[in-house]
């Protein structure tokens, strides 16, 4: 079976995110840019489907030049090929805009099984998995804690606030997956050194027949006008208590204008 | 002025990108399974003296095998690399016999074993399996004596006897690669743990985290097959105590870089009259000279591990007693000073500072101290 990884670069989890006030977008030149951490996982089940099935399995990267280090990082643990989607037009694309893209590049490749992560640690929009799924007229299988693959179908186990759903499709199919699904291993160091002498594809738009007004900030269905730093928090209300009993009926008072009792 | 002086530099100290990418991974694996809890727990466990499931992990991600050539289970690589990953386990503490199977050890027999010997011995190892530790000492541990173990010679058969002093993870090693007296010569034998003959006792150490045993053996027979015999027994043995002398000094780097980095998150946190310690001259300033002395000693242990790796023996010589007598000091003084910086916290048994003191002190001590390394330099440079 063939398996595609979309995998995300993001500004490192831990830095502090800046936004550059030309773009109004995320500035990634100001701190590292890492493989995102949600995609351990995916990256991780990825890896079980090979041990377990022999699966072939592809990373998939939209991202600029200076993208190619996540997919030599998402390589190291063992996966077989690399696609890497570059094109100045993508810049600033949205969630439907960026699922465009990994839609186009899915259907040039072949696949039984595309296994997002669940939210990139910078947008946290989920969308992109379900959007690709209805671009590509596929089974969308989101929120998956557990996955098994048995001949042509994919049984899943889908969390919800009160536990989580049994799910079968038929493949292909579009996976994406929470972090309770499984417990990400380190790349060895053989998988480190191999990453390098791994295939890499490049492609553009033009090479996947998408056209650039598909894409990008210009077709973003939202516009960022301006944006502000977060207010800094206000100081609260101090009660002192003089002796005379008179704060805790302050104190009682401000709890049921505040509606907490 | 000697000829080293003038040779150009032919290592780089720069990390390749599959370099850093294999420091980013181990520091991350030691932070997640060597925490401070687990260092304890194993440390304070009467067996078996090392954090087996570390261990396997370890051999699981290809690192237990980095200096052992591919074609005997290992990975090929070099000892650059192996120090990233020694500098890691340093930082930690953790408690896993790297120094005595993957550097001592294995030095030991790819330095003396013949390609049928190492091609036994050695996909054990990279497996995690065997765990070798190498007795080369007498009681009194000096450096420059004869080994405390005599063998003597009847027909195919070997007998070993006396004793062997401050053997690292020398009671839960599967293997013993054991220096003995032949006569006028220095040999060589690989010994399973568990011969015949073989008494191990662990010996009371100051630094828990590293154990070290006294091994007796009393007639233990060892077949002439398990007598390392690629090489003059001595060279090996001297190519593995210098490994061993450099991995030493990588790893108080590693130390002191933790030592650094907690005490300097500490006096950004602690606030003491009114403010951050750290705002005290008293206590930026100790930071400030600890970071020099930090980088002057990550220098020196990295330039004798590039060396040692590039097998520029001549440079060796002098980069290995130099990094181990440098790196011995400035982690004592930096631990030392750690146990200072943290004030009252700092001497309880409940914070980690002493535990890195006692690996100071004691790796301080282990394979030579400051004087015997600074006496060696002496004689190399005619000083």
């Amino acid at each position: 079976m063939k398996v595609v990884v979309p995998v995300k670069r993001t500004p490192d989890t831990a830095g502090e995110k800046v936004i550059d006030a030309d773009s109004l977008t995320v500035d990634r030149e100001a701190g590292e840019s890492v493989l995102c951490p949600v995609n351990e996982f995916s990256i991780e089940e990825a890896v079980r489907l090979k041990e377990k099935h022999g699966a072939e399995v592809t990373v998939l990267v939209v991202g600029p030049e200076e993208a190619q280090p996540t997919v030599r990082k998402a390589l190291s643990y063992g996966l077989d090929a690399g696609l890497q989607i570059t094109d100045e037009a993508i810049a600033g694309s949205d969630a439907l805009g960026t699922a465009r893209v990994i839609a186009a590049a899915l259907e040039a490749t072949e696949f039984d099984l595309v296994v997002f992560g669940g939210q990139s640690t910078d947008a946290r929009t989920s969308l992109v998995p379900a959007a690709v799924a209805e671009l590509l007229g596929l089974p969308s299988l989101t929120y998956t804690r557990y996955l098994e693959v048995d001949g042509e179908t994919i049984t899943v186990h889908r969390e919800h606030e009160e536990g989580w759903d049994v799910v079968t499709a038929s493949l292909p199919a579009v996976v994406s997956v929470v972090e309770a699904i499984n417990e990400p291993r380190y790349p060895s160091f053989k998988g480190i050194m191999a990453a390098k002498s791994k295939p890499l594809e490049t492609k553009s738009l033009a090479d996947l027949g998408v056209s650039a007004d598909e894409v990008g900030a210009g077709a973003a269905s939202a516009t960022m006008y301006e944006f502000a730093p977060r207010p800094p928090k206000e100081a609260g209300t101090v009660i002192e208590d003089d002796g005379s009993g008179a704060a805790a009926a302050q104190l009682a008072d401000w709890l049921v204008e505040k509606k907490f009792v | 002025m000697s000829a080293h002086a003038a040779a150009p530099p032919t290592v780089s100290y720069v990390l390749t990108d599959e370099q850093r990418q294999l420091q980013e991974m181990v520091r991350d694996l030691f932070a997640q399974r060597a925490a401070p809890d687990r260092v304890r727990e194993v440390m304070l466990a009467e067996t078996p003296g090392y954090d087996d499931a570390l261990w396997q992990e370890l051999a699981n991600y290809g690192l237990l095998g980095l200096t052992i050539p591919e074609a005997h289970g290992g990975s090929g690589a070099s000892f650059a690399e192996l120090a990233i990953v020694l500098e890691e386990a340093g930082r930690r503490l953790a408690p896993v016999p790297l120094l005595s199977s993957a550097v001592l050890g294995t030095e030991a027999v790819l330095g003396g074993a013949t390609e049928a010997q190492a091609a036994a011995l050695l996909p054990g190892v990279a497996a995690g399996t065997t765990r070798l530790a190498l007795a080369h000492l007498d009681l009194g541990g000096d450096l420059l004596a004869a080994p405390g173990v005599v063998a003597s010679r009847d027909g195919a058969t070997w007998h070993l006897d006396g004793t062997a002093a401050y053997v690292i993870d020398g009671a839960s090693a599967t293997h013993l690669v054991v220096a003995a007296r032949a006569g006028d010569d220095l040999e060589l034998f690989v010994v399973p743990g568990d011969a015949p003959g073989v008494s191990r006792t662990p010996v009371e150490v100051l630094d828990l985290t590293r154990p070290l045993a006294t091994v007796e053996f009393a007639g233990v027979e060892v077949a002439e097959e398990d007598r390392l015999a690629g090489g003059p027994a001595m060279a090996a043995l001297h190519r593995a105590l210098t490994a061993g002398v450099v991995a030493i000094a990588v790893e108080q780097v590693g130390g002191t870089a933790h030592t650094l980095e907690a005490c300097t998150a500490y006096a950004r946190d602690r606030i003491q009259f009114g403010r951050a310690i750290g705002s005290f001259q008293a206590v930026k300033h100790r930071l400030a000279e600890l970071l020099v002395e930090l980088e002057s000693a990550r220098s020196a242990a990295i330039h004798a591990a590039r060396v040692l790796a590039a097998g520029e023996r001549e440079e060796l010589a002098i980069a290995a007693p130099l990094a181990k007598s440098y790196c011995s000091e400035v982690y004592e003084r930096s631990a030392a000073d750690g146990i200072q910086l943290f004030g009252g916290i700092g001497f309880t048994w409940e914070h980690d500072q002493h535990l890195y003191l006692k690996r100071a002190k004691s790796t301080k001590l282990l394979l030579g101290d400051p004087k015997h390394h600074r006496a060696l330099l002496g004689e190399l440079l005619a000083l």
